[in-house]
């Protein structure tokens, strides 16, 4: 299992684009731009809303049915956290591009075209989010996504490629920074039991309370059950160094 | 003035000992917050929260790259085109053009209104700004009918552009105290040997300098950017300054 890689994130990689970052976790390498609030295309203009324009690009080659698919998922998960009432007629485009994945060469993945790619995800709606924040558009919360495989009675938290294709089912499980359920997709067989362990899981993983003194004590014994990296606190540490370095002249 | 430093995330609770009350001054919300009634106050961008107790006021300090217009904020414009009754101006690259009404400069009447042709730059101030509408500018204070250092902007010389957190720090009163930015005091004084030059700072992050001499020019245009880019301080910005003072000839 290659996937139980540190998170890292790089921010304004890009020096043109408004916002900018380079995420990778679990294998995946993702690099997007930010740029918003800017003039719509008439066609996709809203009287009442900022059109949220997510573009996938993957690893080789031009974007099919799947990143389609990808494109609609986020587009309506990260619609639901920017506040997109605050600029009508506008366009927030975000581009995502694959630079790295760890894809399994024994099969040609480009066959199974009806198929998410769920180890994908995670990374991909990880970076949008540290993007949006790094361009300054303003959102209503963060959020923090986790996949999760579940094969053999055993549960794998961020699987790698070859995990989601033996694994009997596959969750990709987003919550906002309010431990609001934000995005939940399936595939595979599974019960509703299943599900709830799942979720509980995903849940624990991604709303993994600050570690600030007491409560950490007491949480321990629970949270070493819950493996994978504190997401949450990922996202603040990296924000706070963010903020610090452009805030150097205070 | 700001007390500590607090780093927020988008929604995330602020705790209320941070709001500063004041008994006679309403609660003033600046960039960065929202109000959701009846008592929230959540942030909406990742920053660090700032609040001053005297005018009972609080705001997120970030820095970004695209310009949302808000009222009162001196902009650099540049002239799109004329229509019967305003001039479509850029404040930035693929937003809707704001609007500059012909009649909004000094002494301006129908007869005698600024001839301003594409491509010009404008410094101005922005008179509206409303979610539902393109922006609107001024080049006249509309009380007092002055220009007020307002209006096309002429002679010879060059913009650049800068972020939006360098640009509000050298709009800052006292930019070198509080900003941190010293640079254009330096060009100007004995470690740029006293270069003459001029400055049009827009809040848009577009940086106008103009100047006689076109080494002039680019000496303080690359001083401004490099400062930005690498957040110098002052001591980085002194050096800056006498390296590129010495290197363009």
């Amino acid at each position: 299992m290659t996937a139980s890689s540190a998170p890292e994130v790089a921010f304004g990689v890009l020096p043109r684009a408004d916002g900018s970052a380079r995420y990778s976790h679990a294998g995946y390498t993702v690099l997007a731009s930010v740029n918003g609030p800017i003039e719509a295309q008439r066609r996709d203009e809203h009287a009442y809303e900022a059109h949220v324009d997510v573009i996938v690009r993957p690893a080789a080659g031009v974007g099919g049915t799947r990143e389609r698919h990808l494109e609609a998922i986020l587009q309506s998960s990260l619609s639901q956290l920017i506040l997109i009432k605050n600029f009508p007629r506008c366009l927030i485009q975000i581009v995502l591009q694959v630079e790295n994945s760890p894809e399994n060469d024994y099969v040609n993945t480009k066959l199974v075209q009806a198929s998410l790619n769920f180890a994908l995800m995670p990374a991909l709606i990880q970076t949008a989010i540290l993007t949006l924040l790094s361009a300054g558009v303003p959102m209503r919360a963060t959020a923090t996504v986790t996949a999760i495989a579940i094969s053999h009675d055993k549960t794998i938290i961020d699987p790698s490629p070859r995990d989601v294709e033996t694994a009997r089912s596959v969750h990709v499980l987003a919550f906002t920074s309010q431990d609001d359920l934000l995005l939940a997709e399936s595939e595979g067989d599974f019960t509703v039991k299943e599900w709830d362990d799942v979720y509980e899981t995903a849940k624990k993983i991604c709303c993994r309370p600050a570690p600030d003194g007491a409560a950490m004590q007491l949480d321990d014994d629970e949270s070493s059950a819950a493996v994978g990296p504190d997401l949450r606190q990922f996202l603040r540490s990296m924000m706070e160094s963010k903020v610090a370095a452009d805030l150097h002249w205070k | 003035m700001a007390t500590k430093h607090h780093v927020v995330l988008p929604g995330e609770p602020i705790d209320p000992s941070l709001i500063p009350t004041h008994p006679k001054h309403p609660l003033r919300l600046g960039p960065g917050l929202r109000h959701i009634p009846p008592e929230d106050i959540v942030p909406t961008v990742a920053g660090q929260l700032i609040t001053n107790p005297a005018k009972n006021s609080m705001w997120i300090e970030y820095n970004s790259n695209r310009y949302i217009p808000s009222q009162n904020d001196l902009v650099l414009a540049q002239i799109l085109r004329s229509t019967s009754d305003f001039y479509l101006c850029s404040l930035s690259p693929h937003t809707a053009p704001a609007t500059l009404p012909h009649l909004a400069f000094e002494a301006a009447t129908k007869k005698t209104r600024p001839q301003l042709s594409p491509g010009q730059l404008v410094y101005a101030r922005v008179s509206l700004a409303n979610k539902h509408m393109d922006p609107e500018l001024e080049c006249v204070h509309p009380s007092t009918g002055k220009a007020d250092g307002l209006g096309p902007i002429t002679g010879p010389g060059c913009a650049f552009d800068v972020s939006l957190g360098f640009a509000r720090r050298l709009l800052m009163a006292r930019s070198r105290e509080e900003g941190g930015v010293g640079v254009l005091e330096m060009l100007g004084g004995e470690e740029g040997g006293g270069l003459a030059f001029e400055t049009a700072v827009g809040r848009n992050g577009r940086v106008w300098v103009g100047s006689e001499s076109a080494r002039t020019v680019v000496i303080v245009g690359r001083a401004l950017q490099e400062t930005d880019r690498l957040g110098l301080g002052l001591e980085g910005q002194r050096k800056l300054v006498k390296r590129l003072v010495r290197e363009i000839k």
